[in-house]
């Protein structure tokens, strides 16, 4: 690389870098409005004026929430919806997509119309039905109950999303792996799961938004209160007493931080493929 | 390699933690269902010693801190009266309570007792979710104190009883003095046409200052709001909602249409709650509000200003109109402990405590025998005691729901759209009027 | 014969792969869908849900709602906001891929930051739109800044579509850019390198590698924005609650009022039903160009 060239890199990588914090700002703008509400106190969110940051800093709205008797359950809870809800879709949604990705067998255009098909019904018109089949076979109440409605959506995305990157992948690669003398599944979980990590960690990463952030399905699978997820806590806030748009705005907070912590985790240990400059690996 | 890593980990961490969860759910749902906390040790000691007890499963929604917190002492005093009967009181969102009565309605999963907001217990009635309690409340004898209006919203069209009304509460006006004053009145309005006056002098454009503010928003809320209006008393007449084309009720849309044409209430009202509206009010935005009865307990939110509470003036001088609310309690179908839950519902609803929680809650007893000796804003509790009278009940219809949106429907299509109020009105009859014809409402 | 058991073979693999999801979803999925066509084509209602004597009336429940003005209405707003939505959404998607998939320092950690709006619940979501969007929010604030006089967004029935749209396209841009990045992930740079060599320039190369690369991928975005924005329900839910007059109602909501609220089960069904029909034919359509795309 000579010196001209390396100066145009560099001047490029100016350039990418200030278009990216444009962006950043105004895209992000609506969260630190977000954030900064969160910070303000009852008076000043209901004043007559609009401030753009907090005049009188309070932690209040924050310590409402992080002090509920019952947060560290609800965040157990919402792991819980959220890990279970991820575990589904990724050991039965990977291997599908796979197998419609690289196989040709008969019937797999109606798999992939039935799998379509199943997200067609908006949720709150599937409550019910599903409510009264759980209700049957015993499983209202259960920890799993409201994974299971979830990950019934989450598979059919991981299948539609997924296919086509198994599609992609050189036929060369798996075959190779048969000839060194793997069987399918072995050929499955070390070389096409490698190949298209990206893709997978990705459906991971929806996988658990879809259990983190469900409401409807956990709240009405599970009355009791030691089932409620974080989302449930919203009604907390917005009740025939008032928007409490600080104690709501730190609540949105709180419920990304953990995932933005799983982020910063998942960045700096394992994953290659999402966050980091992706040309090359 | 890095891959297969992140892989064992999740597994790893996902299994642990459903472990957890497993062991955890186990050894919680043995337990009863706790929301409110503190309760949990008192009567576990009870069962313990008594060995035979009824378990009852309340369910509400309950969630100002007042009422959230009553509820749950009330439940434990009761659970510490006597040794038969254990009442575990659970908080479910009042949204999420209409899905699982609604669900509840099919699958038969429904708790022992449940809240229920007055005007939807007709449509909850028709769905099956409430059991028949006529023959026991009768036995009990304290029928005839209840007010009829809170009653009969527990009844279906045959008269039989599904309930009791808890607690009960109206409209009335809440009057920002200093404004009212700095527009040179000294006393509050007292019928349409003086209302009309005050609320335009009391517009200040320049401060951001509506003369009114009220909730239009298209729900039950709205229509809540919004009936006084229409149900207005004019020349000593007024109508129901099977009539709306009547002139009294054109006029009475018509007012609050022109309030909103001529800048004096805020076009936001039709997505206002109740509790925006008041909290425009109560940061000094707006001058008048119709307001409920509950927001006695909030005055202390009031930007430091004076205030006064008035009966709503829509219509004549010396008359008035409302809207009656509250919260009533059923049995849920198939609940097999029927008497205990009887006797609390009786207990609940008995002369002392109608008169207690109206005090706790900032509500109105549904009891003429109760007595509420209010500790704070009396006068303000005067007013609305005063209002009652003159307060209607909402249905009670199986198809209230659709009555109540033709009605919020009428009334934002003249306030967003600028349609007339009279041809917003004919519509809405168009479709209130079939559902009443197959079941009228009942006589007021 | 050899032949024969290896396909054989192959079979039984793939079906292997397929079938544990497969019946998973139909188990879940294949009752609601059941119970809804049902429910659809009988007259229950608050008075016959439990109390029996509901009865089957044949299209009834769709010919009702094809001649109510309110629900062509719904219908209308449901495909406005659906094309608006996957538009903006995608193209904005696409670009921040694009550009975020460039090497550079910053790449990385913001394109995390922007996934945070989809990380939000939906449910705050709205509330966040309800509270920038009313009358003295910010933005009416920032255009009065320059010398604008904003409209009364969530109040008049011609804007609140917009407004309801900007907060959704919010939250589909980083779901858009982050399945698009993982599609321009999975071309080999190889290719690239070789077009470079070539002398290809940046949009020969976007449309003669990147898009016939990425058109699987890009099909399978469109198809899913297409699904989940078309049955979108919690936003508006929240944020506007179908209103102002009904102007932001979509079937999604609709069919809950109607439901839910109004316990008009069988017409609610039917809203649901059009609403399946109508993402069924773009399913299909989809087929089409998957089938077409392997030949």
């Amino acid at each position: 690389m000579n010196k001209k060239e390396m100066s145009r890199s560099r001047r490029k990588e100016i350039l990418n870098s200030i278009i990216a914090i444009i962006i950043t700002i105004l895209f992000l703008f609506p969260i630190y409005w977000l954030v900064q509400i969160s910070f303000k106190s009852d008076t000043e969110t209901f004043g007559k004026v609009l401030t753009y940051y907090p005049r009188e800093f309070t932690f209040g709205p924050w310590l409402v929430n992080l002090t509920d008797k019952n947060f560290l359950l609800s965040l157990r809870n919402s792991f819980v919806n959220a890990a279970l809800t991820m575990l589904i879709t990724v050991v039965l949604g990977v291997p599908a997509a796979y197998g419609m990705g690289r196989y040709k067998v008969k019937g797999s255009n109606l798999f992939l119309l039935t799998f379509l098909v199943s997200q067609m019904l908006p949720a709150s018109l599937t409550l019910t039905p599903m409510y009264l089949i759980f209700n049957k076979v015993g499983l209202l109440g259960h920890h799993i109950t409201a994974p299971i409605a979830i990950a019934a959506s989450s598979i059919p995305f991981a299948v539609v999303t997924l296919r086509p990157y198994f599609k992609s992948v050189p036929m060369a690669l798996d075959e190779a792996a048969r000839l060194d003398g793997c069987g399918p599944l072995k050929a499955f979980t070390h070389v096409m799961i490698p190949a298209v990590k990206t893709g997978i960690i990705t459906i991971l990463v929806i996988s658990f938004l879809n259990g983190w952030n469900d409401l409807i399905f956990s709240m009405t699978f599970n009355v009791g209160a030691e089932m409620r997820p974080l989302t449930a806590n919203i009604y907390k806030f917005q009740n025939a007493y008032g928007t409490k748009w600080n104690c709501i705005m730190a609540y949105g907070t709180i419920l990304v931080i953990p995932v933005v912590l799983m982020f910063i985790f998942l960045q700096k240990y394992i994953v290659g493929g999402l966050t980091a400059g992706a040309v090359k690996d | 390699m890095k891959l297969k890593k992140l892989l064992a980990l999740s597994l790893v961490a996902v299994m642990g933690m459903s472990i957890v969860a497993c062991g955890s759910s186990a050894t919680e749902s043995a337990a009863p269902a706790e929301d409110n906390g503190a309760a949990a040790e008192a009567p576990a000691k009870e069962e313990a010693a008594s060995g035979d007890v009824t378990e009852v499963e309340l369910w509400h929604y309950f969630d100002a801190s007042a009422d959230a917190k009553a509820i749950v002492d009330w439940v434990d005093e009761y659970n510490s009266l006597q040794n038969d009967i254990h009442i575990t009181a659970t908080y479910v969102s009042r949204e999420e309570l209409m899905n699982q009565y609604t669900i509840g309605a099919l699958s038969g999963e429904l708790p022992d007792i449940g809240m229920v907001d007055s005007p939807d217990m007709a449509s909850y009635i028709s769905l099956g979710v409430f059991e028949d309690i006529t023959s026991q409340l009768n036995e009990w004898g304290e029928l005839d104190k209840f007010y009829p209006g809170p009653l009969s919203s527990c009844m279906d069209a045959d008269g039989n009883l599904y309930g009791l009304p808890q607690n009960s509460n109206c409209l009335a006006l809440a009057c920002n003095m200093d404004l009212l004053k700095a527009a040179g009145y000294d006393h509050m309005p007292e019928s349409l046409d003086e209302f009309k006056e005050m609320v335009a002098a009391t517009t200040n454009p320049a401060d951001d200052v509506y003369g009114y503010a009220m909730c239009a928003v298209s729900t039950e809320e709205g229509t809540f709001q919004l009936l006084p209006w229409l149900r207005s008393k004019e020349n000593g007449k007024g109508v129901n909602v099977d009539d709306l084309t009547a002139d009294s009720a054109v006029n009475g849309l018509t007012v609050l249409g022109d309030f909103v044409k001529n800048g004096y209430m805020s076009k936001e009202a039709v997505n206002w709650t109740q509790a925006d509206a008041w909290n425009a009010f109560a940061a000094g935005k707006a001058a008048m509000v119709e307001c409920g009865t509950w927001h006695l307990a909030q005055t202390d939110a009031i930007a430091g200003f004076d205030y006064d509470f008035c009966l709503l003036p829509t219509g004549d001088k010396g008359t008035s109109t409302s809207t009656i609310g509250g919260e009533n309690f059923g049995i849920c179908s198939g609940a097999e402990n029927l008497d205990a839950c009887v006797d609390f519902l009786t207990w609940l609803c008995s002369k002392e405590k109608e008169g207690e929680w109206a005090v706790t809650a900032g509500k109105i007893p549904t009891r003429s025998d109760s007595v509420a000796n209010y500790d704070y804003e009396q006068d303000g509790f005067a007013v609305f005691v005063d209002e009652m009278n003159y307060a209607q009940a909402r249905g009670p219809h199986a198809e209230w729901p659709r009555i109540s949106e033709a009605v919020y429907t009428a009334c934002q299509s003249v306030f967003v759209d600028g349609t007339d109020p009279k041809d917003a009105l004919t519509k809405a009859m168009e479709t209130i009027k079939p559902i009443v014809d197959a079941n009228p409402l009942p006589e007021t | 014969m050899k032949k024969r058991t290896i396909i054989a073979q192959k079979r039984r693999e793939a079906y292997g792969f397929i079938l544990p999801a497969f019946l998973y979803v139909l188990l879940v999925m294949g009752y609601p869908l059941v119970y809804n066509v049902i429910l659809s084509f009988k007259n229950v209602d608050v008075k016959n849900l439990t109390k029996g004597g509901s009865v089957f009336v044949g299209f009834q429940n769709y010919i009702d709602l094809f001649a109510d003005p309110t629900f062509r209405l719904v219908l209308k707003n449901t495909f406005v906001f659906t094309i608006a939505c996957l538009v903006f959404q995608f193209t904005i998607g696409f670009a921040f891929a694009m550009f975020f998939y460039q090497k550079f320092k910053l790449a990385g950690p913001i394109r995390g930051m922007i996934l945070v709006s989809y990380m939000m619940p939906m449910a705050v979501t709205g509330l966040l739109g309800k509270n920038i969007f009313s009358n003295a929010g910010l933005i009416n604030n920032l255009l009065l800044k320059i010398g604008i006089v904003g409209p009364e967004w969530l109040v008049d029935t011609g804007t609140a579509m917009i407004a309801v749209i900007v907060m959704n396209c919010w939250v589909g841009i980083p779901f858009n850019m982050l399945l698009l990045i993982s599609g321009l992930t999975s071309i080999p740079s190889e290719v690239y390198e070789s077009a470079s060599i070539d002398g290809a320039n940046w949009g020969q190369r976007f449309l003669h590698i990147t898009l016939p690369m990425m058109k699987g991928s890009i099909f399978s975005v469109l198809m899913l924005g297409f699904i989940y924005t078309f049955r979108a329900f919690d936003l508006m839910y929240i944020m506007t609650s179908g209103g102002p007059l009904n102007s932001t109602d979509v079937l999604g909501t609709y069919s809950y009022l109607l439901s839910f609220t109004q316990y008009q089960f069988s017409k609610g069904a039917a809203v649901a039903m059009v609403l399946f029909v109508c993402l069924f034919a773009v399913g299909l359509f989809y087929l089409r160009l998957l089938i077409k795309e392997d030949d």
